[in-house]
């Protein structure tokens, strides 16, 4: 048998997860772990994105409800229970359940039809996951939210900071095994040409709802970290600002790669965090979304891949090029 | 008695409401290919400027004017700048199309400010017609009145005009007529921007409607007008009359009786539609996969 290689890039992403991990030690500043472990949050819940964008060639709109399902379900499971690891067990197995039911039956309904029809089946079925949020208010206490209290481990800013590291890490190389997979091959054929993989005999449809199914049930989780590190959840976790969010992290980070939308996560937090700072000096930073929202439509037209898809085009030439170069000084040599 | 026909005809100003974006939206998937994501924020656009020029000159009309004006001219630089360098890529337009609905609802907040706006129907609207022992508000049986002349000249310019006869062959087979000499982009463009502007005019017509009016109203909207479209039929213009008086009717009915329920209705509806019929109700196209 032969022994499997581990890739050279599995070392890279390692040594800059063991980086990340060094953090909380050097600098235990709140404010800061706290951005970054949004980073880390919204990083998942952007890779799950893509897992249906990037890499199915799939268009979701209603992305924001399964990070809500996730939300909700470990708030009330551990509001209405004791606040233990067990509870906050159930409750991400809870959110897990039910986001992959969801996403089940959005896909069963619609993945059989145009792409258009995805895009808005979920956009209406976020909105009515919303109102229902707003209106089962014995449950969700409505648009006011509720205060949640935490197990005792999780308190500690640093042993958050790690928990949320490792989940990122945990489905980063998940996600990444699967996209490499025979399974992800399929997917990436969807995306390609689905008249194709269909011709191949693959039953393109039972594939995208795979894919359905495995990027709500990832969502959720990001969700249910989202309020262990907010200690509070209100309605707006299923705002369709949440899926637009996750929407310019992917497309500016770079569909079809995993680190794109990490890297695009990196960067909306951190610019969000800093504009809504600068919004005193001028009110116009407020509307940073105006800016991003430009980006984004330039990133489409122009950058289809994104920062990561882009840069690893570019380097990927330039290799090809070297080896090239080196091919032909060698025939010279000889 | 009195409740029930009030109800109808809260649910029928609804619907034509909705209708004015959807007849926008069918037309444009059916010709274009493109689902513009973008429809709703055309409709908050057509409703604060309209409410700005009310504001201003004090004329309805003037509004309604200054609201079509303002749904063409954003409709021409959409189509422009926007949909025609993602032609024929789905993915790409949807995306691209979410992003400008994005822009177009922040945008709103930097012309006009981040606010609600009050808006109130001008005073030959204003308050309700009494008919025997029936109270009818003016201003919903105006809409409806609208609505219906909207629908009237829509359908008679789609059957018995030249323009109209490209449109509904370009909707059958925009090659073929490509290839007779027509410049279809022309058409695409002229119906992309009629389109936008019965958007705005559903949003000037909205304003006085629901009385207020705020930068996202775009997107709830849109959402109701996605059903109505999904119920109608992609690409079919009396189809999406009907569904968006159903869809008005449902919930103006729902939201009485059991208000939780109203939005989950039309969602169901939907499920409905796209596991019996995913062409639609009044859809005679055989989908294509």
């Amino acid at each position: 048998m032969k022994k499997q290689k581990w890739q050279n890039s599995t070392f890279i992403y390692i040594g800059f997860i063991v980086v990340l991990a060094m953090i909380p030690f050097i600098n235990d500043s709140r404010s800061l772990l706290f951005l970054i472990m949004q980073i880390f949050i919204f990083g998942i819940f952007a890779m799950s994105y893509d897992l249906l964008l990037g890499f199915t060639g799939i268009v979701s709109f209603g992305h924001a409800m399964y990070f809500g399902v996730g939300a909700y379900s470990v708030a009330v499971m551990m509001d209405s229970n004791e606040a233990t690891v067990m509870y906050l067990i159930l409750g991400l197995s809870a959110a897990v359940v039910i986001a992959s039911v969801v996403s089940f039956v959005a896909g069963i309904l619609t993945l059989r039809l145009k792409s258009h029809f995805y895009a808005m089946l979920t956009l209406a079925l976020a909105g009515l996951f919303l109102v229902a949020a707003e209106k089962w208010r014995s449950v969700t206490a409505g648009s006011d939210g509720f205060i949640i209290m935490i197990p005792d481990i999780l308190r500690d800013h640093s042993t958050m900071y790690l928990l949320c590291l490792s989940v990122l890490a945990l489905l980063f190389f998940g996600l990444r095994r699967l996209t490499q997979s025979p399974l992800g091959k399929v997917l990436i054929a969807i995306r390609e040409n689905e008249q194709r993989t269909e011709s191949l005999g693959y039953k393109v449809v039972h594939y995208k709802v795979i894919a359905s199914v495995i990027s709500g049930i990832v969502a959720s989780i990001a969700g249910g970290l989202y309020v262990l590190t907010l200690r509070f959840v209100d309605t707006s976790v299923f705002a369709t600002d949440v899926t637009l969010d996750a929407l310019l992290m992917t497309i500016i980070g770079g569909v079809g790669t995993l680190v794109g939308p990490i890297i695009g996560a990196a960067l909306i937090e951190i610019a969000h965090h800093w504009l809504s700072d600068l919004s005193d000096v001028h009110w116009i930073f407020e509307r940073w979304i105006i800016l991003f929202g430009t980006i984004y439509i330039l990133a489409v037209i122009f950058f289809p891949k994104g920062i990561v898809g882009t840069l690893a085009e570019k380097l990927g030439k330039r290799r090809k090029q070297r080896k090239k170069e080196a091919e032909q000084s060698k025939k010279i040599a000889s | 008695m009195d409740l029930l026909l009030n109800l109808a005809v809260n649910g029928l100003a609804t619907g034509m409401l909705i209708f004015l974006l959807a007849a926008g939206l069918t037309l444009i998937f059916g010709l274009m290919d493109v689902l513009n994501f973008a429809h709703g924020g055309l409709f908050a656009w057509g409703a604060f400027s309209g409410v700005w020029v009310y504001d201003l000159s004090g004329s309805f009309w003037l509004a309604i004017i200054g609201a079509i004006l303002t749904g063409l001219l954003l409709g021409l630089i959409t189509e422009y700048l926007i949909i025609r360098p993602v032609y024929g890529n789905h993915v790409q337009q949807i995306l691209i199309t979410l992003g400008l609905m994005m822009v177009l609802s922040e945008l709103i907040k930097v012309v006009f400010g981040p606010d609600q706006k009050a808006a109130t129907p001008p005073a030959w609207l204003d308050g309700s017609l009494i008919v025997g022992d029936v109270i009818l508000i003016k201003y919903r049986l105006f809409i409806i009145l609208v609505g219906f002349l909207i629908y009237g000249v829509t359908y008679y310019i789609l059957k018995n005009t030249r323009i109209g006869l490209i449109v509904r062959a370009g909707v059958m087979n925009k090659e073929m007529v490509q290839s007779l000499g027509i410049n279809i982009r022309m058409v695409f463009m002229l119906v992309f921007m009629a389109g936008s502007a019965m958007a705005a005019l559903g949003g000037v017509l909205m304003a006085p409607y629901s009385g207020v009016i705020y930068a996202e109203m775009g997107l709830e909207y849109a959402i109701l007008a996605f059903i109505v479209v999904v119920i109608g039929g992609m690409g079919n213009f009396t189809g999406s009359l009907f569904a968006a008086i159903l869809v008005g009717l449902s919930q103006a009915f729902m939201a009485y009786y059991f208000p939780a329920l109203s939005l989950a209705v039309n969602m169901l509806l939907m499920a409905i539609v796209l596991i019996f019929r995913p062409q639609g109700l009044f859809g005679l196209k055989v989908s294509k996969n």
